[in-house]
């Protein structure tokens, strides 16, 4: 092990200690897998540590393995994992349960699928909760609503007796924690706890889990991905690679001077894409026309067998200019899907205008409207999702050329050779098929379909949640050398604030289904005005040790969960009405309206605009 | 919610009645038989064939007939099925009801027995061939299902018989019964309450008759379960498989949850899949044990929808199909009830 740091907790002797931990995978007909090898850890009270690394580097297994657990058929090979200097894996069974959920609490990355899918959650909770401590089951029920109550959620009495389906993601995530908390462990083993979380919801947790860990001096081993969470929360940093910490250090040596090639490199990476971010010529002239027009959107989906409707876009107006990457953000159900499908007639808006070039797209024929599409392209999420799983990069980057061009089949051929070269594909990856690819390379190769019929302006839907922290640094690069080499406009849309920070110029934030406030990057990020982006830029996790948001004073925030956009759940006046820090009687039943703010920015907030906040 | 599922799927139940009510009369209609000429014979004389015909109504036409079956606006003036009367056999003159009521219990106690017997069986052995895989019960079990799976259960019954019956006497142990029927021919079967003998003679207090019974039923149960139970324990076993590895099991240990519980949570999960399967097996057997039904001479509702068809016994045939789906429907609808209080998943 490297060295490390923190004299006062050098004083302390570790809640947990692994040695030497190596868990083989037998597998049948395919050499054994090692997924930990040789693995040694160590995590002294009160500490919050990270620990990072690749996909498939295991981590999960790793941190699993502090329980004394693997998943099957996996088995330990070796090693000692010492929990208040007894090893784990040498105790009795009876023995060791008594610490698994007691003294070592789990919280994983899926919430729904941790949750027995046919039990009450407070049925589950009670288990968990009887399995250690001697009370009777109403006892355990109580406290189970009590621990509901603890962990954040609204009316636990009614959520105490829901099935782990009924329950959101972020809501099964909490009684999940809500479980490993209920006996007050001493270390909290956290896989991925706020992935697929939005990022109000994900601050609410790990400031949560923040404050546990300080004042009880329990500590927590939070596995990540995610650079942001590190920065912010951690006190030390694991890295793992190919099974083994490669590199421990505190927080800010690792920001600094990082010591792992792989560290390194994703800190590389997201340098560079933030240096590129910040070249980013934000001045595209405003005056001149606007490429695309948006005006009041709006889109409702009908709900089978039932009156209600779901609102998920109202009322949204915004415009793009030439050359300009414009950035859709907001957390899940939003609507910022809905408006870019909106905008390239995936769906039919149930009213508004689409202004391309002075020309009404909205009110096209389908048949005039395929025409167009040559000139507006989308790029989805999901790389191997959108591709067909059968076509050769070749045959997925002839079929727009096919379809868009008459050009000949050698002129076609050495276009597909100048694509693959734009999006940095190596000739070789001509012939291959979208599952031999990595995700990284499969979405080069959506990103060269999107350009290869020479478009004005592509729709970017989230194009890098489905990739590592590494790969989406790569991606993000390459669309803003294409933009400004080729000149496309992007509508990019994405929940992630640091890849809209880098890569737009302006920046439209939404909240269930409406505009709450458009401005310049620098504007949105640096100031922002409105309650619900101050939030959101507050909860957002910048990989940056230097404004930590555990040593902010004030931790803005958001109450509860987004509500859900149907006709008789939408609030009556402004829609953050509930859950914003700033509001005042009025807001209840007051309608919001987008106004234009002196510095050229627009706000839905009338305090915002009454110069009030 | 539950009422109202129940209500809605009683309603259904209704219309696919009358729908194979309709459809199985015109399909026996079809048939190139001759039902007069069976019972009266080919060389019987004109007459007689006339009046053999109007007994039996066929002189009515197709429609008319099947207005007679239902029950309204009948020219006969007899009740229909909407009466709840099922018709008389042409065969043995008897209300169809009857003869149903007496055969259908029969086969009904029989695979009863035999499905729930084959589920105790099928559960550890499921879930011990799933944890541990490639172990004692799961070779057991696979070279059980393919063994069992792989010869018709006429051929089973007959081995059974051979070895528990014959081989057992001839050797001078104890053995079987001889396969004739579900008591022995000395005794009387007591009067019917439920239906089901071995209730019936309890309820009665007749000991012996009791113990008879259950020797009789001994080996046709024995050969459906061992047939029916392979699918059942590989279901289980797939299912419980599955569960092992999910993520809520492994969570369930990680939180420290006692091996009693975690099974619990496991087996909670397996079930359901495996209930589903068990019914559907249930409602084939309503009229596809008729090879053990045969072997054993137990004289159940497989038997008697044979005897009908052969001797073209129209109303019997109609009766019994009729019967047998109304009796498929009841299961699964009780099997739907039960599945969704063990899931709370499904919703009605």
């Amino acid at each position: 092990m490297v060295d490390n740091i923190n004299n006062k907790q050098d004083l302390e002797s570790p809640i947990i200690e692994a040695e030497d931990v190596t868990v083989r995978f037998p597998l049948i007909d395919t050499p054994d897998v090692y997924a930990v090898k040789n693995f040694n850890i160590s995590v002294k009270p009160g500490e919050f540590v990270g620990l990072m690394g690749e996909p498939g580097c295991g981590k999960s297994t790793a941190a699993m393995s502090l329980l004394g657990l693997v998943r099957p058929p996996g088995i330990f090979e070796s090693g000692s994992v010492k929990y208040m200097g007894k090893d784990l894996l040498q105790m009795e069974d009876e023995e060791v349960r008594s610490i698994r959920g007691k003294d070592i609490g789990m919280i994983t990355q899926n919430p729904r699928y941790s949750l027995h899918p046919m039990l009450r959650v407070g049925d589950q909770i009670s288990n968990v909760f009887r399995a250690h401590n001697k009370v009777s089951s109403k006892e355990a029920w109580s406290h189970a609503v009590d621990m509901l109550k603890l962990v954040g959620i609204n009316d636990p009495e009614r959520r105490v007796k829901a099935y782990a389906h009924e329950l959101s993601s972020g809501m099964a995530q909490r009684v999940l924690i809500a479980m490993a908390l209920s006996s007050s462990p001493k270390l909290l083993l956290a896989d991925e706890p706020t992935s697929g979380l939005d990022v109000t919801i994900q601050a609410q947790f790990l400031d949560q889990m923040w404050d546990a860990c300080r004042q009880t001096k329990s500590a927590v081993l939070l596995v990540t991905q995610d650079l942001g969470i590190v920065a912010n929360y951690c006190d030390r940093v694991l890295i793992m690679y190919e099974g083994q910490i490669v590199e421990d250090s505190d927080v800010f040596t690792f920001f600094k001077s990082p010591k792992h090639d792989y560290s390194k490199r994703i800190l590389q990476l997201q340098r560079e894409a933030q240096e590129a971010g910040d070249a980013v010529a934000t001045n595209i002239d405003q005056k001149s026309d606007p490429l695309m027009k948006v005006n009041s959107l709006i889109k409702e989906f009908p709900i089978r067998g039932s009156k209600s409707r779901v609102h998920a876009v109202d009322n949204a107006t915004f415009e793009l200019r030439s050359g300009e990457c414009l950035g859709l953000v907001g957390e899940s159900g939003s609507g910022k899907t809905t408006i870019g499908r909106c905008v390239l007639r995936l769906e039919q808006p149930t009213s508004g205008e689409i202004i391309f070039r002075d020309e009404r797209l909205d009110t096209l024929s389908i048949k005039d409207f395929q025409e167009k599409r040559s000139n507006l392209q989308i790029v989805f999420q999901d790389p191997l999702d959108s591709l067909n799983p059968r076509w050769t990069v070749e045959q997925v980057l002839k079929e727009p050329l096919d379809l868009h061009t008459k050009m000949t089949e050698q002129e076609k051929m050495s276009r597909i050779s100048e694509l693959l070269n734009l999006v940095g594909l190596e000739a070789s990856m001509r012939q291959a098929l979208p599952r031999e690819m990595s995700a990284g390379r499969q979405q080069r190769t959506s990103i060269a379909r999107a350009i290869a019929s020479n478009p004005d302006f592509i729709v970017l839907d989230e194009p890098t949640s489905a990739l590592t922290p590494e790969t989406t640094a790569e991606i993000i690069r390459l669309l803003m050398d294409l933009s400004t080499s080729l000149g496309i406009s992007y509508l990019f849309i994405s929940h992630d604030l640091t890849t809209i920070k880098y890569i737009c110029h302006r920046v439209v934030v939404l909240y269930l289904g409406q505009i709450v406030e458009v401005g310049t990057k620098e504007q949105v990020f640096n100031d922002p005005k409105h309650p619900y982006s101050r939030a959101l830029l507050a909860a957002h996790l910048f990989p940056d040790t230097s404004d930590r948001r555990v040593d902010r004073d004030v931790r803005e925030s958001l109450e509860g969960e987004i509500p859900s956009p149907v006709t008789e759940n939408l609030p009556k006046g402004c829609y953050l009405y509930g859950r914003c820090s700033h509001q005042l009687d009025q807001c209840r039943d007051m309608k919001q309206k987008l106004t234009k703010m002196e510095d050229g920015r627009f706000v839905g907030c009338w305090r915002v605009s009454e110069g009030a906040l | 919610m539950v009422r109202r599922f129940i209500i809605k799927r009683l309603l259904i139940a209704l219309l696919q009645l009358i729908g194979i009510s309709i459809v199985v009369f015109f399909m026996i209609r079809l048939l190139p038989a001759d039902p007069v000429a069976r019972l009266v014979g080919f060389n019987a004389s004109e007459e007689a064939v006339q009046q053999a015909t109007e007994s039996l109504g066929l002189h009515y036409s197709s429609g008319q007939q099947l207005l007679n079956y239902v029950g309204v606006f009948s020219v006969t003036g007899e009740p229909g099925i909407i009466n709840g009367y099922l018709g008389k056999s042409w065969v043995t003159s008897e209300p169809i009801l009857h003869e149903v009521t007496r055969f259908l219990p029969i086969t009904l106690e029989m695979i009863t027995y035999a499905l729930i017997l084959a589920f105790i069986i099928a559960l550890p052995l499921g879930m011990s061939s799933a944890t541990r895989p490639g172990g004692a019960a799961d070779k057991f079990t696979f070279v059980w299902g393919l063994f069992a799976g792989s010869q018709p259960e006429f051929w089973w019954g007959i081995l059974f018989v051979f070895i528990f019956f014959f081989a057992l006497q001839q050797a001078g142990l104890p053995h079987a019964p001889a396969p004739l029927g579900r008591i022995d021919p000395l005794l009387d079967v007591p009067n019917s309450i439920t239906g089901f003998i071995l209730i019936d003679s309890l309820l009665r207090g007749r000991l012996d008759i009791f113990i008879n019974a259950a020797h009789h039923l001994m080996l046709p149960v024995l050969t459906l379960v061992f047939v029916v139970s392979g699918p059942i324990v590989k279901m289980i076993r797939q299912n419980m498989i599955r569960v092992i590895r999910s993520d809520y099991i492994l969570y369930a240990r990680s939180a420290g949850l006692p091996p009693r519980k975690i099974a619990l949570y496991a087996l909670r999960a397996a079930m359901a899949p495996a209930m589903t399967l068990t019914a559907i097996i249930y409602g084939f057997l309503l009229g596809g044990a008729v090879p053990v039904e045969l072997i054993y001479s137990i004289g159940g509702i497989g038997e008697y929808s044979i005897r009908s068809i052969i001797s073209f016994d129209y109303p019997a045939i109609q009766g019994t199909v009729l019967v047998i789906a109304m009796v498929s429907l009841i299961i699964y609808l009780a099997l739907d009830i039960v599945h969704a209080m063990l899931d709370p998943r499904i919703t009605f």
